[in-house]
Protein backbone atom coordinates (compact mmCIF):
# COMPACT_ATOMS: atom_id res chain seq x y z
CA UNK A 1 0.00 0.00 0.00
CA UNK A 2 1.43 3.24 -0.71
CA UNK A 3 1.14 6.18 1.52
CA UNK A 4 1.30 9.73 0.24
CA UNK A 5 3.08 11.58 2.69
CA UNK A 6 3.52 15.51 2.12
CA UNK A 7 5.13 17.75 4.27
CA UNK A 8 2.90 20.68 3.39
CA UNK A 9 0.11 18.83 4.99
CA UNK A 10 1.91 18.77 8.57
CA UNK A 11 2.42 22.31 7.88
CA UNK A 12 -1.12 23.52 6.87
CA UNK A 13 -1.75 21.41 10.08
CA UNK A 14 0.27 23.49 12.31
CA UNK A 15 -1.15 26.35 10.97
CA UNK A 16 -4.73 25.15 12.17
CA UNK A 17 -3.83 24.10 15.31
CA UNK A 18 -2.20 27.99 15.80
CA UNK A 19 -5.35 29.65 14.46
CA UNK A 20 -7.42 27.04 16.99
CA UNK A 21 -5.03 28.23 19.82
CA UNK A 22 -5.88 32.43 18.96
CA UNK A 23 -9.99 31.13 18.64
CA UNK A 24 -10.39 29.56 21.53
CA UNK A 25 -11.30 32.78 24.08
CA UNK A 26 -10.94 31.68 27.66
CA UNK A 27 -13.70 32.66 29.66
CA UNK A 28 -11.94 35.23 31.87
CA UNK A 29 -10.00 38.02 29.60
CA UNK A 30 -11.17 41.31 30.48
CA UNK A 31 -10.52 43.51 33.58
CA UNK A 32 -14.26 44.06 34.13
CA UNK A 33 -16.01 43.89 37.06
CA UNK A 34 -17.81 40.69 38.05
CA UNK A 35 -20.62 39.36 37.50
CA UNK A 36 -20.25 39.76 33.89
CA UNK A 37 -23.55 41.10 32.77
CA UNK A 38 -25.41 41.72 29.54
CA UNK A 39 -28.82 44.24 29.61
CA UNK A 40 -31.70 43.48 26.90
CA UNK A 41 -34.36 46.09 25.88
CA UNK A 42 -37.32 45.69 24.67
CA UNK A 43 -39.48 48.46 24.54
CA UNK A 44 -40.41 48.69 28.32
CA UNK A 45 -38.75 46.24 29.34
CA UNK A 46 -35.40 45.18 30.22
CA UNK A 47 -34.12 41.78 30.52
CA UNK A 48 -30.31 41.52 32.30
CA UNK A 49 -28.58 38.41 31.91
CA UNK A 50 -25.70 37.94 34.79
CA UNK A 51 -23.10 35.05 34.94
CA UNK A 52 -22.96 34.03 38.47
CA UNK A 53 -21.78 30.03 38.07
CA UNK A 54 -21.70 28.34 41.33
CA UNK A 55 -23.42 31.24 43.02
CA UNK A 56 -25.92 29.73 45.07
CA UNK A 57 -29.34 32.09 45.29
CA UNK A 58 -29.11 32.71 49.20
CA UNK A 59 -25.45 34.21 48.74
CA UNK A 60 -27.12 36.65 46.41
CA UNK A 61 -28.47 40.15 46.80
CA UNK A 62 -30.06 42.23 44.53
CA UNK A 63 -31.23 46.06 45.19
CA UNK A 64 -32.97 48.60 43.54
CA UNK A 65 -30.80 52.54 44.17
CA UNK A 66 -32.28 54.76 42.39
CA UNK A 67 -32.14 54.06 38.63
CA UNK A 68 -29.48 51.15 38.86
CA UNK A 69 -29.61 47.86 40.04
CA UNK A 70 -27.17 46.89 42.54
CA UNK A 71 -25.62 42.90 42.37
CA UNK A 72 -24.03 41.83 45.30
CA UNK A 73 -22.93 38.35 46.56
CA UNK A 74 -20.54 36.00 47.52
CA UNK A 75 -19.47 33.00 45.48
CA UNK A 76 -18.25 30.53 48.09
CA UNK A 77 -15.15 28.69 47.87
CA UNK A 78 -15.86 24.89 47.18
CA UNK A 79 -11.83 24.18 47.41
CA UNK A 80 -11.15 20.81 49.65
CA UNK A 81 -7.78 20.55 51.15
CA UNK A 82 -7.15 17.75 48.79
CA UNK A 83 -3.87 18.06 46.47
CA UNK A 84 -4.47 20.10 43.05
CA UNK A 85 -3.74 19.15 39.73
CA UNK A 86 -5.53 22.31 38.08
CA UNK A 87 -6.73 25.36 39.73
CA UNK A 88 -8.49 28.04 37.49
CA UNK A 89 -11.48 29.05 39.05
CA UNK A 90 -11.81 31.66 41.31
CA UNK A 91 -13.91 32.81 44.66
CA UNK A 92 -14.82 35.61 46.56
CA UNK A 93 -17.15 39.12 47.22
CA UNK A 94 -18.22 40.93 44.27
CA UNK A 95 -20.27 44.00 43.58
CA UNK A 96 -21.93 45.77 41.17
CA UNK A 97 -23.96 48.05 39.85
CA UNK A 98 -25.65 48.46 36.66
CA UNK A 99 -27.09 52.03 35.45
CA UNK A 100 -30.22 51.12 33.70
CA UNK A 101 -31.23 53.41 30.80
CA UNK A 102 -35.23 54.42 32.43
CA UNK A 103 -36.62 54.49 36.10
CA UNK A 104 -38.11 51.23 36.74
CA UNK A 105 -41.06 49.96 38.78
CA UNK A 106 -39.69 48.90 42.06
CA UNK A 107 -42.79 46.44 42.50
CA UNK A 108 -42.62 44.58 39.29
CA UNK A 109 -38.86 43.37 39.51
CA UNK A 110 -38.37 39.40 38.60
CA UNK A 111 -35.11 37.45 39.12
CA UNK A 112 -34.40 33.64 38.93
CA UNK A 113 -31.01 31.86 37.92
CA UNK A 114 -30.92 29.07 35.93
CA UNK A 115 -28.05 26.83 34.94
CA UNK A 116 -25.72 29.62 36.77
CA UNK A 117 -27.32 32.64 34.77
CA UNK A 118 -29.05 35.28 36.70
CA UNK A 119 -31.76 36.72 35.04
CA UNK A 120 -33.47 40.06 36.50
CA UNK A 121 -36.48 40.93 34.07
CA UNK A 122 -37.82 44.77 35.16
CA UNK A 123 -40.34 47.16 34.04
CA UNK A 124 -40.18 50.85 32.86
CA UNK A 125 -41.77 52.72 35.70
CA UNK A 126 -45.45 54.87 34.68
CA UNK A 127 -43.61 58.22 35.52
CA UNK A 128 -40.90 57.60 33.27
CA UNK A 129 -43.24 56.67 30.01
CA UNK A 130 -43.76 59.72 27.84
CA UNK A 131 -47.21 61.36 28.77
CA UNK A 132 -49.21 63.32 26.54
CA UNK A 133 -49.71 67.01 27.06
CA UNK A 134 -52.73 68.35 26.72
CA UNK A 135 -52.83 71.99 24.75
CA UNK A 136 -55.42 74.55 26.28
CA UNK B 1 -29.51 9.91 9.05
CA UNK B 2 -26.20 8.02 10.36
CA UNK B 3 -24.44 9.27 13.49
CA UNK B 4 -21.27 9.49 11.92
CA UNK B 5 -22.20 12.09 9.48
CA UNK B 6 -24.27 14.19 11.95
CA UNK B 7 -21.60 14.17 14.31
CA UNK B 8 -18.78 15.26 11.47
CA UNK B 9 -21.07 17.88 10.21
CA UNK B 10 -21.22 19.00 14.27
CA UNK B 11 -17.51 19.42 14.73
CA UNK B 12 -16.62 21.22 10.74
CA UNK B 13 -19.42 23.78 12.74
CA UNK B 14 -17.71 24.23 16.37
CA UNK B 15 -14.65 24.71 14.19
CA UNK B 16 -15.96 27.83 12.45
CA UNK B 17 -17.35 29.07 15.49
CA UNK B 18 -15.70 30.47 18.40
CA UNK B 19 -15.83 28.39 21.70
CA UNK B 20 -15.20 28.81 24.99
CA UNK B 21 -12.56 27.12 27.42
CA UNK B 22 -14.45 26.50 30.33
CA UNK B 23 -12.22 27.14 33.73
CA UNK B 24 -11.25 23.80 35.37
CA UNK B 25 -10.65 22.84 38.92
CA UNK B 26 -8.71 19.31 39.26
CA UNK B 27 -7.72 18.08 42.23
CA UNK B 28 -6.56 14.12 43.80
CA UNK B 29 -9.29 13.18 46.01
CA UNK B 30 -7.70 10.09 47.02
CA UNK B 31 -10.17 7.21 45.74
CA UNK B 32 -10.94 9.79 42.65
CA UNK B 33 -10.12 12.35 40.97
CA UNK B 34 -12.25 15.43 41.02
CA UNK B 35 -13.16 17.91 38.13
CA UNK B 36 -14.96 21.02 38.35
CA UNK B 37 -16.00 23.11 35.06
CA UNK B 38 -17.98 26.65 35.22
CA UNK B 39 -20.31 26.49 32.56
CA UNK B 40 -22.76 29.05 33.15
CA UNK B 41 -25.82 28.99 30.58
CA UNK B 42 -25.26 24.92 29.78
CA UNK B 43 -28.42 23.10 30.04
CA UNK B 44 -28.15 19.05 31.25
CA UNK B 45 -29.63 17.84 28.04
CA UNK B 46 -26.72 20.00 25.83
CA UNK B 47 -23.63 18.77 27.59
CA UNK B 48 -21.77 16.36 25.84
CA UNK B 49 -19.20 14.19 27.74
CA UNK B 50 -16.98 12.08 25.88
CA UNK B 51 -14.33 9.55 26.78
CA UNK B 52 -12.62 8.27 23.51
CA UNK B 53 -8.72 6.82 23.46
CA UNK B 54 -7.72 8.63 26.88
CA UNK B 55 -9.08 11.77 25.39
CA UNK B 56 -12.14 12.96 27.71
CA UNK B 57 -13.91 15.63 26.13
CA UNK B 58 -16.40 18.19 26.85
CA UNK B 59 -18.35 19.71 24.64
CA UNK B 60 -21.69 21.92 25.21
CA UNK B 61 -23.92 23.72 23.82
CA UNK B 62 -25.40 27.14 24.76
CA UNK B 63 -29.15 27.41 23.72
CA UNK B 64 -31.14 30.18 23.89
CA UNK B 65 -30.15 32.09 27.01
CA UNK B 66 -28.65 35.64 25.68
CA UNK B 67 -31.87 36.91 24.96
CA UNK B 68 -32.49 38.47 21.36
CA UNK B 69 -29.41 39.87 20.54
CA UNK B 70 -30.94 42.10 18.31
CA UNK B 71 -31.83 44.01 21.91
CA UNK B 72 -28.58 44.17 23.26
CA UNK B 73 -28.33 47.48 24.63
CA UNK B 74 -25.43 46.38 26.40
CA UNK B 75 -23.07 43.82 26.82
CA UNK B 76 -19.80 42.35 28.62
CA UNK B 77 -20.08 38.89 27.37
CA UNK B 78 -21.28 36.32 24.90
CA UNK B 79 -21.97 32.70 25.39
CA UNK B 80 -20.28 30.48 23.04
CA UNK B 81 -20.21 26.82 22.97
CA UNK B 82 -17.89 25.39 25.43
CA UNK B 83 -15.06 22.94 24.47
CA UNK B 84 -12.27 21.26 26.35
CA UNK B 85 -9.91 18.57 25.96
CA UNK B 86 -8.12 16.45 28.62
CA UNK B 87 -5.80 13.44 28.22
CA UNK B 88 -6.36 11.31 30.78
CA UNK B 89 -4.00 7.75 31.66
CA UNK B 90 -4.81 4.51 31.99
CA UNK B 91 -5.32 5.12 35.74
CA UNK B 92 -8.95 6.12 35.43
CA UNK B 93 -11.91 4.07 34.97
CA UNK B 94 -13.49 5.31 32.55
CA UNK B 95 -16.38 3.48 32.80
CA UNK B 96 -17.53 4.50 36.00
CA UNK B 97 -17.15 8.47 35.39
CA UNK B 98 -20.18 10.05 37.14
CA UNK B 99 -21.11 13.57 36.00
CA UNK B 100 -23.23 16.25 37.89
CA UNK B 101 -24.42 19.50 36.53
CA UNK B 102 -25.06 22.16 38.87
CA UNK B 103 -25.49 26.06 39.05
CA UNK B 104 -23.84 26.17 36.10
CA UNK B 105 -20.85 24.10 37.67
CA UNK B 106 -19.59 21.21 36.14
CA UNK B 107 -18.73 18.28 38.39
CA UNK B 108 -17.27 14.96 37.23
CA UNK B 109 -15.77 12.20 38.78
CA UNK B 110 -13.31 10.20 37.75
CA UNK B 111 -12.62 6.83 39.85
CA UNK B 112 -9.46 5.67 40.00
CA UNK B 113 -8.80 2.19 38.65
CA UNK B 114 -8.40 -0.17 41.54
CA UNK B 115 -4.42 -0.93 40.75
CA UNK B 116 -4.06 2.58 41.64
CA UNK B 117 -5.62 3.35 44.28
CA UNK B 118 -4.08 4.56 47.50
CA UNK B 119 -3.67 0.85 49.59
CA UNK B 120 -2.73 0.72 53.11
CA UNK B 121 0.05 -1.50 53.94
CA UNK B 122 0.00 -3.62 56.84
CA UNK B 123 2.83 -3.95 59.18
CA UNK B 124 3.14 -7.76 60.28
CA UNK B 125 4.58 -8.60 63.25
CA UNK B 126 8.13 -10.01 63.24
Amino acid sequence: MYTTYDIFDDILGLRNDISRFFREVPVRTRSLDLPYANVYERGDEIEIHALTPGVKVEDLNLELIDNSLVIEGEKKSDYSDKPYIRKERSFGRFKKSIRLPFRVNPDNVQASIKNGVLVVKLVKSEDAKPRRIEIR
Amino acid sequence: MSKEITSTSRKLDERQRNVLVPAVDIYDGGEEYILKAEMPGVAKEDLDITMNNNELEINAAVHGDTGEDSSLSYGEFRLYSYHRKFVVDDSINTSAIAAVLENGVLTLKLPKSEKVKPRKIEVMAG
